[in-house]
């Protein structure tokens, strides 16, 4: 290595130390003020950073730092020297040019304010900047009319959609939210990618203004973005079918712009948020068309994941339709063959086409997965059950030993009248096979049995087929026979209360009767739970038929003599709707 | 009953700390068997224990309020009918009899005091007469509660019927007239419609020109009330706005759509603080399209980018003996209460009156919650938020079911208002 190259590397470096030496400098003369500002201290935070710009007029933290202390201090007007200073050393910073801008809003000097702005605007035709910091610093200051004009102003002088967002924020801080929406569909027509803020800022709008933001939205002539923003607002506002509505149209002009599969999955995935039918059917409508729209490999899924939402959406031939395109063909997947098998068993069970789907059930063996096959096989047993063919239920079960498969077993041997052996597979079964109702459905069928001292009641097996079939009139009847035959601490009242729950749903009609079960399970008293509980549903009935002031004295009794039953809390809270102490939910 | 000067009471109470005052409830009364009904985790719902001790003082029973003792504990007589009634809303009490001699002494020694109750008071709510008793978080807990209380309205205060009341709470009130600023974001509804249309034909009833004008009449009548000895409790915009409609007595800070005129652009330096209760200094928020009213409110839930979230508050310890009566008011089994908006929220502490009692507060934040003062003869107590136990409240929300907060602390602090009129005057030794 050269002499002078060794000296040219010696004198970079120090130049380089030097510099960041000065940068370190800066640092630390301004950090006092960042700590005697924390403390509050917003006069002597002031002052070092005055002294700081004696030596560096251009710094721009100091020069922030009088922007918020000054403020503070009530002393903006000392704050525009210095600015101007900086400003006339760099006069192209749009970081001072906006600090300026601040400054005279601050100083309430419109006419200097608008004189900068254009000075500034005449030297960056194309740029939003001047008019956004414009804007911005008049809403701040909550001069709303002012600042509206400012974005406008350069709204119509740059055109296209230009400082939309900043409208579009303005409008909605004061309130307007119509003409909130209206920038927000001019600003994701000039730029997709605001759409997630744009649908999350009008998500807030007041619920009474739902329908004038969706209108506004989906007006005649408005863009496709602005009506998939409506699509998505609506969703979020638990209005699938008003999203869809919105939604479709921009599916079908001809053709779809590039944005409309991703447009599309999003309009399904946020419809994936909601749970009622509605929302469901909503989703398997957008997923069936997203997978028109892509490649098979991708598409095959969503097609299944539609059929299934579809069906939750109680839409059976929206979902056929689907599956019929899948099952027939031969180019789709194994697993996408699966899934559509499984949903089209589950819509032939559901339509009470229990032959053919024994028999498809039988063929696609290999087809199912083995949760699946399963879950169809119970699915066919209850819908056997519904029709009361409970030898083809039990065959339908075949050989599973799960504990779902266990639990209707036990079903089965009830409706048949043997009580015992119902029992077991219950007890066999546990308190968690299946789902939460068909658990708690158990549970209480366990609590009736166990009063009941015989190992097997034709009647009453009888009586709860009918109650299963539907048959509810019918059931009420025969369940007031079966009682009959039972003695009146093992199992009658019990089995009495549940003729009278089922009476009591069934309206004026079964009402006297409800009425006389409830009344003769009160008298007979006793340990079991049956008689609290006949008394409250006898106060529940009374409530729910417009009697609050009769329910009332059942309710006390209850509470009063049997202080330590379960119903109490329930009790209670009845009580306190019965008053009028609570609202109606 | 009513009337009672508790501002010369307190006074009072601290010299009777050394001369031994004459009807003080000590450990030398007679023992009686009596129920306890505590107010800490032990008791089964919280707020239906005010009612019975409500009850039991209507009915023409002793009752005591053992401040800060066991959650700020009552006492009253073990009778059937109040085991009774106690079983039947699912109120824990424990029967006490000798041992309420350890109690005493507990009391005694402690930041503690047994205060006794006297006389059940006459509860009003200002409420329009078409207002769901779910609409309003006072009346919610006096229907829970089982304490009654009669409705009255504009007609009513303008009348003079306030007399015939110990107490009054203010529904969520505009006092300012203009609708709690809804008229515009909620025009077309059918509910504002309604509203507009009962108050305005009120106005005219009773020969105000605009309904600001008759709002501002009915603010001066409920001073008046408090001024000769009334109880005041109010809940959100009720405290805000009616300081802020006495205050504006000579000035118009109604917008256009409520009164036909502009709101007077000198508004600010006209407002007289001095005929307010709690506030002072405050700013009137111009914009007709934002639900404030004025920068008092420290939340400013409609105000856009100044709205602040939410945090806790903390109830202040006051002595039990010296300070009985914000100690009545801050019976609690909690001491940190998660926040809740209404449309005003809280209340910015520069915008206090010098002598206004803070209750509780949010540390390091700069608004206090909950605050108390004497004015005249009588007092008020000013609460901020509309829900307890519904920290987002939002018009056409579904009503708060207590029945599934018994225990709700911010509820309590309601109660402790209703029930501390019911505090006997203690007699002086002179």
């Amino acid at each position: 290595m050269s002499r002078s190259l060794n000296w040219g590397i010696v004198t970079s470096l120090v130049l380089v130390l030097l510099a960041d030496a000065g940068r370190a400098a800066r640092g630390q003369a301004i950090g006092p003020g960042f700590e005697l500002e924390r403390s509050g201290r917003y006069a002597d935070a002031a002052s070092v950073y005055f002294t700081t710009l004696r030596s560096d007029p251009t710094n721009i933290p100091a020069l922030l730092g009088l922007e918020r202390t000054l403020f503070v201090l009530n002393r903006m007007p000392e704050l525009l020297p210095p600015v101007q200073a900086a400003r006339a050393r760099q006069p192209d910073s749009p970081t001072l040019r906006s600090l300026e801008l601040r400054v005279y809003a601050a100083l309430n000097q419109p006419d200097s304010l608008e004189a900068i702005v254009r000075r500034w605007a005449a030297s960056a035709p194309q740029s939003e900047a001047p008019y956004r910091e414009w804007g911005l610093a008049l809403a701040d200051r909550r001069m709303w009319d002012e600042a509206r004009r400012a974005f406008l102003i350069g709204s119509r002088s740059l055109g296209d959609g230009a400082l939309a967002i900043e409208l579009a924020e303005l409008e909605q801080r004061a309130g307007n939210w119509e003409a909130a929406a209206a920038e927000w569909a001019r600003a994701v027509t000039r730029s997709p990618d605001v759409a997630p803020n744009a649908a999350s800022q009008l998500a807030d709008a007041p619920a009474p203004l739902h329908d004038k933001v969706a209108r506004v939205l989906t007006a005649p002539g408005a863009s496709p973005r602005a009506r998939r923003l409506a699509a998505e607002v609506l969703l979020t506002w638990g209005q699938p079918n008003e999203a869809w509505t919105a939604m479709e149209p921009t599916l079908a002009s001809p053709p779809p712009d590039s944005d409309t599969p991703t447009a599309l999955r999003r309009f399904a995935d946020l419809a994936g948020a909601l749970t009622t039918p509605d929302g469901h059917r909503v989703r398997g409508l957008a997923l069936t068309r997203w997978s028109d729209m892509v490649p098979w490999s991708l598409g095959s899924r969503a097609r299944a994941e539609a059929v299934r939402e579809l069906l939750d959406g109680g839409d059976k031939v929206g979902a056929r339709r689907v599956l019929e395109g899948l099952t027939s063909d031969s180019t789709a997947p194994s697993e996408a063959h699966a899934v559509a098998e499984a949903a089209l068993l589950q819509v032939l069970i559901a339509d009470g086409q229990l032959d053919v789907a024994e028999e498809r059930l039988a063929a696609a063996r290999t087809t199912l997965t083995a949760d699946d096959r399963a879950a169809l096989r119970l699915d066919l047993a209850k819908a056997r059950v519904a029709r009361g063919e409970l030898d083809r239920a039990g065959a339908a079960l075949g050989d599973d030993s799960s504990v779902a498969t266990i639990a209707q077993r036990g079903w089965i041997a009830l409706y048949r009248g043997d009580l015992k052996g119902a029992m077991d597979a219950f007890r066999i079964a546990g308190p968690y096979a299946s789902d939460r109702a068909a658990a708690t459905d158990r549970t209480a069928m366990m609590a009736m049995l166990q009063r009941i001292q015989q190992a097997s009641s034709p009647e009453l097996g009888a009586a709860l087929l009918r109650l299963a079939r539907g048959d509810s009139v019918a059931a009420i009847a025969a369940l007031r026979r079966a009682a009959t035959r039972l003695p009146e601490q093992g199992g009658r009242l019990e089995v009495l209360l549940l003729a009278g729950q089922v009476a009591a749903q069934k309206g004026a009609e079964q009402e006297p009767a409800a009425t006389a079960m409830f009344d003769e399970i009160v008298r007979a008293g006793g340990e079991g739970a049956a008689p609290p509980a006949a008394e409250l549903e006898w106060a529940r009935l009374l409530v729910r038929t417009g009697r609050p002031a009769e329910a009332i004295p059942h309710l006390e009794h209850l509470i009063l003599t049997y202080p330590n039953s379960a119903f109490v809390p329930e009790a209670r809270r009845v009580l306190e709707r019965a008053k009028g102490a609570i609202p109606k939910s | 009953m009513k009337r009672r000067d508790f501002v010369g009471r307190m006074g009072g109470w601290a010299v009777g700390l050394f001369s031994a005052p004459l009807v003080r409830p000590s450990a030398h009364r007679p023992i009686s068997p009596s129920l306890l009904i505590p107010m800490d985790d032990a008791q089964s719902d919280h707020l239906k224990a005010y009612g019975l001790t409500y009850r039991a003082i209507q009915a023409g029973l002793k009752a005591e309020w053992l401040l800060n003792y066991r959650g700020g504990s009552f006492l009253i007589p073990d009778l059937d009918a109040l085991r009774r009634d106690a079983a039947l809303n699912g109120i824990r009490t424990e029967r006490v009899d000798s041992a309420m001699t350890a109690v005493r002494g507990e009391i005694e020694a402690n930041n503690m005091d047994a205060v006794p109750l006297e006389k059940a008071p006459k509860v009003a709510v200002y409420a329009p007469p078409n207002a769901a008793p779910w609409d309003d978080a006072v009346t919610m807990a006096l229907q829970y509660a089982g304490i009654a209380f009669t409705k009255i309205w504009d007609p009513e205060v303008m009348n003079g019927s306030l007399r015939d009341y110990d107490w009054l709470h203010l529904h969520h009130e505009d006092f300012t007239g203009q609708y709690s600023k809804f008229f515009l974001i909620y025009s077309g509804m059918s509910w504002l419609a309604e509203m507009v249309q009962r108050n305005s034909d009120m106005a005219k009833r009773l020969g105000f020109p605009t309904v600001p004008d008759l709002k501002k009449a009915v603010a001066r009548s409920i001073h008046a009330y408090v001024e000769n000895g009334g109880f005041l409790f109010a809940m959100c915009t009720a405290t805000e706005t009616i300081d802020l409609a006495l205050a504006a007595h000579n000035v118009d800070i109604a917008a256009t759509f409520a009164d036909g005129t502009p709101l007077d652009p000198d508004a600010d330096a006209k407002l007289d603080w001095s005929q307010a209760f709690a506030f002072t200094g405050g700013h009137i928020e111009t914009n007709p399209l934002v639900a404030s009213f004025s920068d008092i409110d420290g939340h400013q839930v409609n105000g856009g980018a100044r709205r602040q979230p939410l945090g806790a508050f903390k109830l202040f310890n006051f002595s039990a003996k010296i300070d009985p009566v914000p100690t009545m008011l801050v019976q609690d089994h909690r001491q940190v209460i998660p926040d809740f908006y209404g449309l005003t929220t809280s209340f910015t502490r520069n915008r206090l009156k010098p002598g206004v009692t803070i209750l509780a507060d949010e540390e390091g934040a700069p608004w206090v919650k909950y605050v108390h003062g004497d004015l005249g003869k009588g007092t008020w107590t000013f609460f901020g938020g509309h829900d307890p136990e519904d920290p987002q409240h939002q018009i056409g929300d579904p009503p708060t079911d207590l029945s599934l907060h018994p225990h709700s602390p911010g509820y309590r602090l309601i109660l402790n208002n209703v029930l501390f009129p019911a505090a006997k005057k203690r007699e002086l030794k002179t």
